[in-house]
């Protein structure tokens, strides 16, 4: 039930400035407020952004291409870049990050989200998002971008890797880019080309672009340095999985070619085998800072250890003043063992031990 | 839950403790027993858990707006008394139940912004940061070990024969009660660390950025029941003392019950306190007993237990204080046995019981040669 309808919800939204200074200077509670405007609309609120799925549609066997409508609290968001989605399951607020494949004026966003066989959140997702409903986001970040030279663009996606990457396309080409732009996009079997129609009707329209696909489950269809060579660009951006990612950057460097390059991936980081407390790479959101660490130590101690200053108090689990986010990666917990994966989920650094790559925002 | 005449819960007749001594090999399988519990507790937290503490939320919104709206209605009696009493029960429910144990990090799993720890600001004078850190740090790491937990007397009270005597203390039943009626500044200005800058342990440079902080938050709630509401009130024509001394009353109603409570907690009869060297090479197995030997429970209904934010199980509390409060109840069951599996004493007893050993203490331990017999 709503007493305003979506795009006055959304002018609504801009005209609240002086209630988020009395919220942000605490003389009011920002959920008080936002219980509030839930009655005038559902997806209204004050600072957090909520979004009204608007439509769904197919794009590939396993993609579900998602149109949301955005409560008017989203800050400069631009296509190309991630956004957190969240949904709760058994009390618990889970989020998974999803690319913003076009952005809109009117505050109309769209996501592509891939079926992963026994993922937890995107099954549901795919199965039980309805339109109407209204569903949380994170603020977008990430700062993938279209090159600023000119010069000819190649963009290579494997998976869902071409989510960012359509978002970016779309955008260049409708705002005039001249310059040719070839795709490439890797998937497994025939059937998951995501947005493939969409792709081949711009391929038609703009004539300084094409569209290439390979498959990955037939003979010789995974891309190569060969392949890659002779893919026309001056830069390369790049979004799949870890292990394709790093193979192509790689070929794109040894070929001399590495003036411009933006990759991205999206792979789980790797996780440590139960006996191995070797090496692993701590990276340091907040701070910038990307160090080398150990399995064992507490994550408070090896970022002390590198010159961090993370707020902290007990030291030992009590007190939760050393809480923070995982971004991402694998912490165990020193007292119990017990793994924690989550991305997004408060860690305390004094009991969390890194459990391979990881990633906190501190 | 709590009657087990074995122990003579909350009689007078027993004062020392009669907890058995334990040796290394026991002390690491009594923690790991407590260790194997709290694992059990986090493993089964869900969706029953976050309704819970939202539904906590829902009734403190209830209770206050509800109240606040009576009290607008002006002198007459029904609708004075219980828009206070609203208001105060509301006040005192978000005291305990939601602010003190999300500050604690029990809801942190839930990932929602709302219930997280280290972000909630309560309806007290005492800025949240503060209490964060006197209370979750300093109170629970350090848990009644002289010297070092400020909770035990809060510097103006002598509970115990181990902490020395000053003349000062002569008058301590006026100074309690004096600390029950303002309770929150009590703890509010617990972190400015005063008695540090009249020693001059301290700088005024450091205090006063502090000082600042909890200036702004004073200026917040005074501003906000003893000037805004009372404005409001005349803007609609109410009555606005009506409504300033209810918000007043229910203030105070609120000290005195989280003063009753907390007090409770620690400093009951067969409350133990320890001496700084117990913290030297301390085992995890050894935290957890300091834990249970320094927390006292009090016995009664749901209701009670509501009311306390569930600190009605302080041992619970102190052994778990990461857990969600609502899981205390059943919890205790199994402590109670585990205690007794090893010869610990389990402090329970009734509010009045309890509180009346509490009273005795203050009252014993104003004269320097005091013993407890
Ligand atoms: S420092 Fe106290 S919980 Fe980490």
């Amino acid at each position: 039930m709503a007493l305003l309808s979506l795009s006055l919800a959304r002018h609504v939204a801009r005209g609240l400035q002086p209630l988020r200074r009395l919220c942000a200077a605490g003389w009011l509670r920002e959920a008080d407020v936002d219980l509030c405007l839930r009655l005038l609309h559902p997806a209204l609120r004050l600072n957090r952004v909520f979004a009204r799925v608007e439509a769904r549609r197919w794009v590939a066997d396993d993609v579900l291409a998602i149109e949301l409508r955005c409560n008017g609290n989203t800050r400069d968001w631009r296509a190309g870049q991630h956004v957190q989605l969240y949904l709760e399951q058994d009390g618990v607020r889970h989020g998974r990050s999803y690319s913003l494949t076009s952005v809109a004026a009117d505050g109309r966003i769209e996501l592509a989200i891939k079926r992963q066989p026994g993922g937890r959140l995107s099954n549901v997702l795919l199965d039980h998002l309805e339109v109407g409903e209204v569903v949380e986001l994170g603020q977008a970040f990430g700062d993938f971008a279209w090159p600023q030279e000119q010069g000819a663009v190649l963009l290579l996606a494997a998976g869902s890797g071409i989510t960012p990457l359509l978002g970016l396309l779309r955008d260049a080409l409708a705002r005039g880019f001249s310059a040719p732009v070839t795709l490439l996009h890797q998937v497994r079997r025939r059937g998951q080309q995501a947005f493939a129609e969409e792709l081949q009707a711009l391929a038609a329209r703009y004539t300084n672009f094409q569209v290439r696909w390979a498959f990955s489950g037939e003979d010789g269809g995974r891309l190569t340095a060969e392949q890659l060579a002779a893919l026309p660009g001056a830069h390369l951006l790049i979004c799949g999985p870890r292990g394709f990612v790093d193979q192509a950057c790689g070929w794109w460097r040894d070929a001399g070619r590495g003036r411009s390059l933006q990759a991205e991936s999206f792979s789980p980081l790797p996780v440590l085998a139960e006996a191995d407390t070797g090496e692993v790479r701590l990276r340091f959101a907040r701070s910038g800072q990307q160090v080398s660490g150990n399995g064992n130590a507490s994550l408070l101690e090896q970022a002390e250890a590198s010159g961090l200053r993370p707020a902290h108090g007990c030291r030992q689990g009590i007190c939760t003043s050393c809480t923070c986010l995982l971004l991402a990666g694998t912490v165990r917990d020193l007292r119990s063992g017990e793994l924690f994966a989550e991305p997004g989920q408060p860690i305390r650094l004094c009991v969390s031990a890194p459990h391979g790559d990881v990633e906190v925002d501190l | 839950m709590c009657q087990r005449p074995a122990w003579g819960c909350g009689g007078r007749s027993v004062t020392a403790r009669v907890d058995r001594e334990l040796n290394p090999a026991e002390l690491e399988a009594f923690g790991q027993e407590l260790d194997a519990l709290r694992q059990r507790t986090l493993a089964d937290l869900g969706e029953a858990d976050a309704r819970y503490i939202r539904r906590v939320r829902g009734v403190v919104r209830l209770c206050c707006w509800s109240g606040r709206a009576l009290l607008m209605l002006g002198w007459f009696p029904p609708t004075w008394l219980l828009g206070t009493f609203l208001l105060g029960l509301g006040k005192i429910l978000e005291n305990m139940e939601l602010g003190h144990n999300v500050m604690h990090g029990q809801y942190d799993w839930m990932n929602d912004p709302e219930f997280a720890g280290r972000q909630y600001e309560w309806d007290i004078v005492g800025p949240a940061d503060f209490w964060r850190h006197t209370h979750n740090h300093v109170h629970h790491t350090y848990t009644n070990v002289l010297g070092m937990d400020d909770d035990v007397g809060y510097g103006v009270v002598r509970l115990f024969p181990e902490q020395r005597w000053k003349p000062f203390y002569r008058w301590q039943p006026l100074w309690v009660t004096i600390q029950a009626l303002l309770f929150q500044y009590a703890v509010a200005i617990q972190h400015l660390r005063l008695d540090k800058l009249v020693k001059g342990r301290i700088s005024k440079e450091e205090v006063r950025p502090l000082a600042r902080q909890f200036g702004a938050k004073l200026a917040r709630q005074w501003g906000k029941d003893y000037l805004l509401f009372p404005l409001l009130a005349l803007l609609l024509g109410a009555n606005a003392l009506a409504v300033l001394t209810g918000n007043l009353v229910a203030n105070l109603l609120r000290n005195l019950w989280t003063f009753l409570v907390i007090f409770c907690g620690h400093f009951t009869e067969k409350a133990a306190v320890f001496a700084p060297e117990v913290l030297e090479g301390e085992t995890r197995g050894h935290w957890y007993l300091r834990q249970l030997r320094g927390s006292s429970n009090l016995s009664g209904g749901p209701l009670l237990h509501i009311l306390t934010g569930n600190l009605s199980h302080q041992i619970e509390h102190h052994l778990f204080p990461d857990l969600p409060a609502r899981r205390y109840a059943e919890l205790a069951r199994e402590v109670r046995l585990i205690a007794e599996r090893y010869g610990q004493h389990y402090n329970c007893g009734t509010l009045w019981g309890q509180f009346s050993t509490v009273l005795r203490r203050i009252w014993i331990y104003r004269l320097p040669a005091a013993g407890m017999a």
